[in-house]
């Protein structure tokens, strides 16, 4: 899966869970904090992410994450390495 | 699961097992590690006495009865084995039986029930207090019977559990501002211009042993017009002139919407309460679940409890001695040269840093020598920073805080050199 889908699968989960957000408006250099999110939604979406995505990243590695665009990456990583 | 030691409680909370009785298969995987395994024997230790600064334990590292000092459990004051208060328990057995027997508005409020509440709202200055069985459901109740969906809910980042799921259940909007950072709740109350808002704030930090910056989140509050609930678990008893909490200290109780207090902390027993307003808790006695449809509080526990609040405020030699024993331990930490995250309080951490490896063995050997200090993990606190944490206790002696720092002396500080 490339880097393209992976933002997609982030992107659709973070505007399931996000109160006004309209997908124009997401930036991946912004963090999902600045559109609102709080961290349960945070939670939220990326365990959702990962669930669809086939994935598991440890929380800890996951926690000095600033935007979105870090979070598509490591998940990149992770995809080709699982794959 | 190659990386195991990577995973912790913060990876499976969601389950997908198509079993519904049944927990994620890699947590299983996980749990059953023989390394997990070890970390988790630190839990749920049995203490064979009292909570008091030196007791006994039958330690899960090796299955041996151990005489420990006890730097972890929450007996600030000493009050859960104080003789007057076990004196007023004894009595109240004799008198009212074991159990209340009810739900406060059928059958389960006695006598003390009233005078306790009285008591306690006089003692926060409020006009009435509501009792709860369990502090968690204390703060949950609260949350859930004050807030309402389309209400908005700001929160402290470090904020209990309890506030965090009450926020949950009431179907509120729940906002985080980052840790004592006044520039960023202004921000969320921004958000939320327009809503019924309630700000949630603790007085002392759990983890960190901070105090909330309380004349600027009033003052925020006010701006906005936004109510504050105030969560002083880690406070009642011991901040303020009287030992009424940290906005005594501050100086801003009348400012406080609803203040609440544990009693399995300084009080040395188990439950919750909130004091606000009349109209407020008449209300919640009739809308807080936790306060509704629960058997109410053990009379035997509210008469040790009113005893446990008479023996702590009609003087302040309790907390007088608490803080003598806070600024010895302080002093001697460090000393030492320990990082404690800027405690300002009685709960003092010592961080280690991100090696969950070195917490446990440093964990291990802090019991083999004689001390009962937990080590706290992620994600309790965050990866970087995971740490020891000291509750400091009225009744801990010169002598016992002298051991104690010795043996963290020679585990703690050797440890962090290597």
């Amino acid at each position: 899966m490339d880097k393209e889908q992976i933002y997609a699968v982030i992107k659709k989960h973070l505007l399931e869970n996000v109160e006004d957000l309209q997908e124009a408006d997401i930036d991946p250099q912004k963090s999902m904090k600045d559109y609102g999110a709080n961290s349960l939604d945070i939670i939220e979406v990326v365990s959702c992410a990962m669930r669809e995505l086939n994935i598991k990243i440890p929380r800890s590695e996951l926690a000095e994450i600033k935007t979105i665009d870090e979070l598509t990456n490591k998940f990149v990583a992770n995809s080709s390495v699982e794959s | 699961m190659d990386n195991i030691l990577d995973y912790s409680l913060a990876d499976f909370q969601f389950n997908d097992n198509p079993d519904v009785l049944a927990p994620p298969e890699d947590f299983e995987t996980w749990i059953n590690d023989q390394r997990i395994s070890y970390c988790f024997s630190f839990f749920e230790q049995q203490l064979l006495r009292a909570p008091r600064s030196s007791t006994e334990i039958l330690s899960n590292l090796d299955g041996q009865k151990r005489k420990v000092i006890n730097l972890t459990s929450y007996n600030y004051l000493g009050l859960s084995s104080h003789p007057e208060v076990i004196q007023a328990a004894h009595e109240a057995l004799d008198r009212y039986g074991l159990g209340a027997s009810g739900a406060p508005l059928l059958s389960g409020t006695f006598d003390v029930h009233v005078a306790f509440a009285k008591k306690l709202a006089e003692f926060k200055q409020k006009e009435d207090c509501l009792l709860f069985s369990n502090g968690l459901a204390g703060n949950m109740g609260a949350m859930q019977g004050i807030l309402r969906k389309g209400d908005v809910l700001i929160l402290d980042e470090k904020c209990h559990k309890s506030l965090v799921d009450g926020g949950t259940l009431s179907g509120a909007k729940m906002l985080f501002f980052e840790h004592n950072n006044v520039d960023s709740l202004v921000m969320m109350l921004e958000k939320s211009r327009g809503k019924r808002v309630l700000v949630a704030v603790e007085g002392v930090y759990s983890m960190d042993g901070d105090l909330v910056k309380l004349p600027e989140v009033v003052a925020a509050c006010e701006r906005y017009r936004a109510a504050i609930y105030i969560d002083e678990a880690h406070s009642t008893l011991m901040f303020g002139p009287n030992g009424r909490g940290v906005a005594e200290h501050f100086g801003l109780e009348d400012k406080m919407g609803v203040t609440f207090g544990t009693f399995s902390k300084s009080f040395g027993g188990v439950g919750g309460f909130i004091c606000s307003n009349a109209r407020l808790i008449r209300y919640l006695k009739c809308y807080s679940s936790p306060y509704h449809f629960s058997c109410a509080p053990s009379p035997v526990l509210v008469a040790g409890l009113m005893k446990a609040l008479e023996v702590a405020t009609r003087d302040s030699s309790l907390r007088d001695k608490l803080w003598e024993n806070v600024r010895y331990m302080k002093r001697r930490l460090l000393d030492l040269k320990l990082d404690l995250a800027g405690t300002e309080s009685q709960v003092i951490p010592i961080i280690i840093g991100s090696s969950g490896e070195k917490l446990f063995q440093m964990a291990t050997q802090l019991q083999q020598r004689g001390l009962f200090l937990q080590p706290v993990d992620f994600p309790a606190v965050p990866a970087h920073a995971r740490r020891f944490r000291i509750s400091v206790s009225s009744q801990l002696t010169k002598e016992e805080m002298n051991e104690a720092c010795n043996i963290i002396e020679d585990v703690v500080v050797a440890g962090l050199k290597k």
